[in-house]
């Protein structure tokens, strides 16, 4: 009774929460409730005692979003709305319309759910973690250990791009040749 | 290694863990409150002033008089700012910071006694939730508690503002790293997410506390702890010398107070988990009884935060982020590389 | 620090004393290796003990700082220039002013009122004495120049009140006749200094 009550809420709270990232111009609305929505999903693991994974799904995506903020902290004014501009409004239909497709298909998923077994039964007795980790690190060893390069890859690949000029001042070069001087003198 | 018998233990009954939630709410934030007269009180002496003294003795009331101030002031909404945003960020700052306390042990179980009637021989736990992973989720807690400070510094349109929340978001994204990195070795060695886990493998007294196998663990623990709570050494986002007030500077009365309650249950809360994961937990320590000794190293924990408050200088944003991530966390990750090494040999 | 040394202006003689700083290290490496020096140098632990041991000598040994104002207070120098008293002939019990006006003449922020007349003895009697505290700068030229060392100034540095009038009158500033044994003879600013009799030169018509 608790869980299908708290199913619905959390169910309801998504999708609204979802709905206000897309509709609404002001960044700070839809940004916090990306974030809020996240943190609804990070629900239902809970609710299928999936503890372990709605924990991840909570750190992982508040660090996410926080990313987000931080980059729309710098493009745009928080306070005021933007203007959306919608050139493409085919491609908008088209994302539309998979989108509604795709809700038909999850919605009529449990007509079949029946049929549909587990490949990897979760093992009894092995706590969340352990079965998530024994399911990565046996069948998914690869998809992950490539999926770890390809992050790894990528964060180097973004050190690179910003550390060419990590170490020089933000200053002028007049600057630099100042304190340089001042600093010479110091020295004698 | 020893997997203790759940079933041992008393049945945990919904009622426990409501008398657990309702114990945690009124202890913690009373002791929050509580904690910024502490607080006054240390830095005073530490400055040879004598602090608050004026209101009841020796200053005690002086939390009913700041509490009786923050709700009568004027509640100010500034005119440009996200109004809906603005109000709901120290809520959420306050909320996050006792929802994760739900899953730290504060105290060990104990069962009402017989003759107190209607709840007389309840069990309540010592955790509201045991949810087998609560490190995690407790340090998840709190990263979601720093979107508090972000959204008040976006929502406010202030400069000081939004300076303080792009240094939430920085300090954020770095020192997560840290916490987890440095709590992943631990956690290895106990072989469980859960608290009271952590507190079971230490129960061979002094000498098996996690600090003395874990001692860069702890150390980097307790930096990062002070990182995530905003406190002195790390304290960018609201520095009064170089921000005005970072975040908080528009709020008044008391959304302002829930900030300042969610800090202070933040701190409570690393105190908590330093307390039980590196220093013994609630364990008794010869014949010291496990409640004492576990409040005991609480308090010690919080008075190191105060007393690095009036000891050190806080460091600039670009030192915070070198030591970070040029500093910190490559110890932590040997640290971590070392203990796989030494439990595999 | 001694008050010459304090004073001394030619900068570059003064012993002071050169906190040795080492270098700014100008590589990855040497800013990495700084930070584990000062890390197990103990600098920040000491930084520590000197908290933790003003704390306890604040508890312990009475290092207080604090004084709390309204009920205890700080003595003040005789040399402080606060609101002026009227003092008395120890003798008589009759006020010291003898109606000269020389403080009224040399006010220099014009502040002080006063009238005279002859009483019945043809002695010069003060009949009126007003002194405007809003305009008063407290600078002591009344205290300097009145020769009978009638008027001076006191202790009583909490100018706050309901009315302007205050303290004004003389009645007011007048040492109570019944306080008259506890009245100290000035030392401040204006007072005969201690060592006037080594100090004292021969006048011109002793040569």
């Amino acid at each position: 009774m608790y869980e299908q009550v708290a199913f619905y809420l959390f169910s309801v709270l998504t999708i609204g929460l979802f709905l206000v990232t897309v509709l609404s111009k002001n960044l700070l609305y839809s940004m916090t409730s990306l974030a809020a929505g996240m943190v609804m999903i990070s629900g239902f693991f809970f609710i299928l005692g999936a503890d372990f994974l709605g924990v991840v799904q909570l750190i992982v995506y508040v660090g996410a979003v926080m990313a987000l903020y931080a980059f729309a902290m710098m493009f745009f004014d928080a306070t005021r709305d933007i203007k959306e501009k919608n050139a493409n409004s085919g491609w908008i239909f088209l994302l539309g319309g998979m989108i509604a497709l795709m809700l038909v298909i999850v919605f009529s998923a449990p007509i079949f759910s029946e049929n549909i077994q587990a490949i990897y039964p979760s093992i009894p007795g092995a706590t969340n973690p352990q079965s998530v980790g024994l399911v990565l690190f046996t069948k998914y060893l690869v998809p992950f250990e490539v999926a770890a390069v390809m992050l790894l890859v990528a964060m180097i690949a973004g050190i690179i791009l910003a550390g060419k000029k990590m170490d020089q001042s933000l200053t002028t070069e007049d600057d630099i040749v100042k304190t340089e001087v001042i600093s010479q003198e110091d020295e004698k | 290694m020893e997997i203790v018998n759940v079933a041992v233990l008393p049945e945990v009954t919904s009622a426990g863990v409501i008398i657990k939630a309702i114990i945690i709410l009124a202890i913690i934030s009373a002791i929050a409150g509580f904690g910024t007269y502490l607080e006054r009180k240390i830095l005073a002496f530490m400055q040879r002033r004598l602090g608050p003294m004026h209101v009841g003795p020796y200053g005690l009331l002086q939390i009913a008089a700041d509490g009786i101030k923050l709700f009568t002031k004027e509640d100010i909404v500034p005119q440009n700012a996200n109004k809906l945003i603005f109000k709901v960020a120290p809520a959420i700052t306050a909320a996050t910071a006792f929802i994760a306390l739900a899953a730290v042990p504060v105290f060990p179980d104990f069962t009402i006694p017989e003759w107190i009637p209607l709840l007389g021989g309840t069990f309540v736990p010592s955790i509201a939730a045991d949810i087998n992973i609560g490190v995690l989720f407790i340090l998840g807690m709190m990263a979601a508690g720093l979107y508090g400070p972000l959204l008040a510094g976006m929502a406010q349109a202030n400069k000081w503002g939004i300076i303080g929340s792009a240094r939430t978001a920085i300090q954020f994204l770095s020192y997560e790293v840290v916490t987890g990195l440095s709590i992943l070795a631990p956690i290895m060695l106990v072989g469980s997410l859960s608290l009271v886990e952590f507190n079971n493998y230490q129960q061979g007294g002094f000498s098996s506390w996690m600090m003395w196998q874990q001692p860069v663990a702890f150390v980097l623990f307790l930096i990062a702890g002070f990182a995530e709570t905003n406190r002195t050494p790390f304290d960018l986002l609201e520095h009064e010398a170089e921000v005005v007030s970072g975040y908080a500077t528009e709020y008044s009365g008391m959304r302002w107070g829930m900030f300042f309650i969610g800090e202070y249950a933040n701190m409570i809360t690393v105190s908590v988990l330093a307390a039980v994961i590196f220093m013994g937990g609630y364990n008794d320590l010869g014949f010291i009884a496990g409640w004492l000794i576990v409040v005991l190293k609480i308090a010690f924990v919080f008075f190191l935060m105060l007393w690095v408050r009036a000891s050190w200088p806080h460091i600039r944003p670009d030192q915070l982020m070198w030591l970070c991530w040029k500093v910190l966390m490559p110890v932590a990750v040997v640290n971590v590389v070392i203990t796989g090494f030494v439990m595999m040999v | 620090m001694s008050l010459e040394q304090f004073k001394n202006r030619n900068v570059g003689s003064q012993t002071y004393k050169m906190i040795e700083s080492e270098p700014t290290p100008e590589s990855g490496m040497g800013r990495f290796g700084q930070v584990v020096k000062r890390t197990f140098k103990g600098e920040l632990f000491v930084g520590l003990y000197v908290t933790m041991r003003e704390m306890i000598n604040a508890l312990f040994i009475g290092e207080m700082h604090t004084v709390k104002y309204p009920l205890e207070k700080l003595p003040i120098s005789p040399r402080y220039r606060a609101i002026h008293d009227m003092l008395r002939l120890l003798e008589s019990g009759h006020y010291r002013c003898i109606g000269c006006g020389l403080c009224e003449k040399i006010c220099i922020s014009d502040c002080i009122k006063m009238d005279t007349r002859y009483d019945e003895n043809q002695r010069k009697e003060v009949s009126e004495y007003t002194i405007n505290f809003g305009r008063c700068i407290f600078c002591g030229y009344c205290a300097e120049v009145c020769p009978e060392l009638a008027i001076v100034h006191g202790g009583r540095y909490e100018n706050a009140s309901e009315q302007r009038a205050g303290f004004s009158l003389f009645e007011d500033m007048l040492t109570p006749i019944d306080a008259l044994k506890d009245q100290k003879e000035f030392d401040g600013f204006g007072a005969v200094t201690p060592n006037a009799d080594n100090a004292i030169k021969k006048t011109p018509l002793a040569y």
